[in-house]
């Protein structure tokens, strides 16, 4: 009885979890005597990933995700904030630690065409990591190897193993960074737009094979996009951003059905979509299209949001809440159910 | 008549493997003021299309038979300095990713002022810098952004830029690869928004060539999905999307991730695309379809008509 309350606890422990994350790039200063600029990548960002999540970060160009991402691996240093896996802060690892922490912890890039070493075999890619960590030998690595591959959906292993990146498709390609990804058995995958450069029958595969990962090895995943759909077919939960702020969070099927946040709304309109109601906005939130960077003091989204209220709304920034269950919102104004009056999509097709 | 008449075209690419046989007896028609989306996967000889059409293919790529026919002439028979007066005054091209195309060093406003100039020697500059104000509004970039530099523009800002530019010389034709690929939702919305008010309000005839569905049904009239160089099926849109005849239609409709409507398993298409050096005998598409029957090895399909206006290149079709 105790141990598998324990076993329970452990559990509902998250994998991950980010408390108060900043992140703040400087652009050097100029020859001209412009002093440098700072860039706020990431402001303010807390939640935490459940072990077994498939926790979806959806946001458009320079909205912070892949840095959000690149912070979880630890490719680079939050500017404040704390990072914890598994209750150890990331921040603080050196040496050993961090080696396991290396291990534990893996990413996938966008676009295979350049994350695969040109000069490396396929065994060879895949097994460099086992090298790295001292895992197995010669043989048992081989070994280890067709598994991943076999995971990846690279099967037969030998059609593959001794061929170099420019003889795969870039399907392929992405399955050989899947299965180097996998081949140390990590706790936390993090793959940011691992899709975005292949087609849509060949994004199909790489999506069904991420599932089937998550099934087997009961990996956690992050999974990047800018795609709502696609973070819908995959994600169990999801997190909004914009301008390196949280807008809203939530259970997948809740976010896309019922968007709470004006701007998640907007993106929802944006969608392609065909028949009658092409030119429907079920939300219609968006006030203006530009997006460019300009000073804003409160809702990062303010300066396009037709809801906004124009004083509290620009002067304060609105606090991630809790709407309903689990689901967070960071909007004055938005409330459970809080929908666009022009609801029809059941006759519409929405695609990526 | 119609505006532009696609009959039987071959393209192909002499490669150091071989010759590459791109695109393969197309033909398709377009009418005045209509729109036509080419959908396919990467390699399927749609950008090639648009290139052939402007007559702009690479050195090591050429028109092996078929015939261009625009507003009754071949254009395949015009001399290049003909076909240079067709270019850009009559059919005009948006490229894929050409917001990058700007000159960096060259105000914006200028660059498009160049491009009347060079297609009109009637106008001076002044007249020309009037019509750039009127395209500026007309594909909404404020006009007093108008002297600014390329690097000054969002992504979504250079798009429209490079659109006003295609439509400097009110063209009949536009062939856009692919415009809006490099850009956010909203932007992208924004940019099909402005190409059906282009064409509702000048009437200009599109062609989109894109490898996303959902973006071709938005924009387009007529629809045609393109695989390993050849056209298997072509129609109206909503046949095509509600009715698919072709086998690999259904796939790759299947293949996408959608956002409404049962969270249904994605099937991907089994397989790669065939080589196209050495193309394999019959349909191109048996090895990866689910239906495939011995004829379908040997025999190269017919056009089979579904409905009027809606045909597929299958033995099976219905």
């Amino acid at each position: 009885m105790r141990e598998t309350n324990l076993l329970m606890n452990e559990m509902a422990r998250p994998i991950l979890s980010l408390e108060k994350v900043h992140k703040i790039y400087r652009t050097k200063a100029s020859l001209f005597g412009r002093s440098g600029m700072e860039v706020v990548a990431l402001s303010n960002i807390s939640f935490t990933i459940e072990r077994g999540d498939i926790f979806g970060l959806v946001g458009e160009s320079g909205s912070g995700k892949t840095t959000a991402g690149r912070l979880m691996v630890k490719l680079e240093e939050a500017s404040s904030g704390k990072i914890y896996l598994d209750d150890v802060e990331i921040n603080a690892l050196r040496g050993r630690a961090l080696k396991g922490f290396r291990r534990q912890v893996q990413m996938i890039f966008q676009d295979p065409y350049q994350s695969l070493n040109p000069q490396l075999s396929v065994l060879d890619t895949i097994s460099e990591p086992l090298t790295v960590h001292g895992i197995g030998d010669g043989e048992s690595r081989q070994e280890l190897v067709r598994q991943a591959m076999k995971a990846a959906g690279l099967s037969p292993a030998e059609d593959y193993l001794h061929r170099y990146p420019h003889q795969l498709s870039g399907g392929q390609r992405q399955r050989v960074a899947i299965a180097r990804a996998m081949v140390l058995k990590p706790q936390l995958v993090v793959a940011d737009e691992p899709t975005s450069m292949l087609d849509a029958s060949i994004s199909a595969q790489i999506f069904n094979i991420l599932l089937e990962m998550r099934k087997e090895l009961g990996v956690t995943l992050v999974f990047i996009t800018h795609s709502l759909a696609a973070a819908r077919y995959l994600c169990n939960r999801l997190a909004v951003v914009y301008r390196g702020n949280l807008m809203e969070m939530g259970p997948a099927d809740t976010v896309i059905q019922n968007p709470c946040h004006p701007y998640t709304q907007a993106l929802i309109d944006a969608l392609p979509k065909f028949g009658d109601c092409r030119d429907v906005k079920p939300y219609g939130t968006l006030l203006r299209v530009d997006s460019e960077a300009r000073e804003v003091t409160g809702c990062p989204f303010y300066p396009r949001c037709r809801k906004a209220h124009r004083i509290k709304c620009s002067l304060e920034i609105p606090p991630l809440r809790e709407i309903g269950d689990g689901h967070f919102v960071a909007c004055f104004y938005a409330t459970p159910g809080s929908r666009g009056e022009a609801r029809s999509d059941d006759a519409c097709f929405y695609g990526t | 008549m119609a505006l532009l008449e696609v009959q039987d075209l071959s393209i192909g690419y002499r490669t150091k493997k071989g010759y590459l046989q791109a695109v393969d007896g197309l033909s398709f028609v377009l009418e005045e003021g209509t729109s036509l989306g080419f959908v396919g996967e990467s390699g399927c000889g749609k950008t090639t299309v648009g290139m052939a059409l402007m007559g702009l293919l690479p050195p090591n790529g050429s028109v092996s038979k078929g015939r261009i026919v625009f507003e009754g002439r071949d254009l395949l028979k015009m001399g290049e300095e003909e076909m240079r007066r067709i270019r850009w005054r009559k059919i005009a091209m948006i490229f894929q990713a050409a917001m990058n195309a700007l000159n960096p060093v060259k105000r914006v406003d200028k660059q498009i002022v160049e491009a009347i100039l060079t297609h009109d020697s009637q106008k001076d500059e002044e007249e020309a810098m009037k019509e750039v104000e009127g395209l500026f509004q007309l594909v909404g970039v404020p006009v007093e952004r108008m002297r600014d530099y390329p690097h000054q523009y969002s992504g979504g800002m250079k798009q429209r830029a490079i659109i006003a530019m295609a439509l400097a010389c009110k063209p009949r034709l536009i062939i856009a690869d692919e415009p809006t690929t490099a850009l956010d939702v909203i932007v992208q919305d924004q940019i099909l928004a402005e190409t059906r008010n282009l064409q509702r309000e000048f009437g200009i005839s599109i062609i989109f060539i894109s490898h996303d569905i959902a973006i071709v049904a938005e924009v387009c009239h007529d629809i045609g999905i393109m695989y390993a160089g050849q056209l298997v099926e072509y129609g109206p849109r909503d046949k095509v999307f509600e009715s698919p005849g072709h086998p690999y239609t259904r796939a790759l409709l299947a293949s996408y991730p959608t956002l409404t409507g049962d969270k249904k398993r994605l099937t991907p298409i089994p397989g790669e695309t065939p080589n196209l050096i050495h193309p394999p005998e019959g349909c191109r598409f048996c090895d990866r379809c689910p239906g495939a029957k011995g004829q379908c090895k040997k025999e190269s399909p017919e056009w089979i008509e579904i409905s009027p206006g809606h045909r597929s290149l299958c033995h099976g079709s219905p």
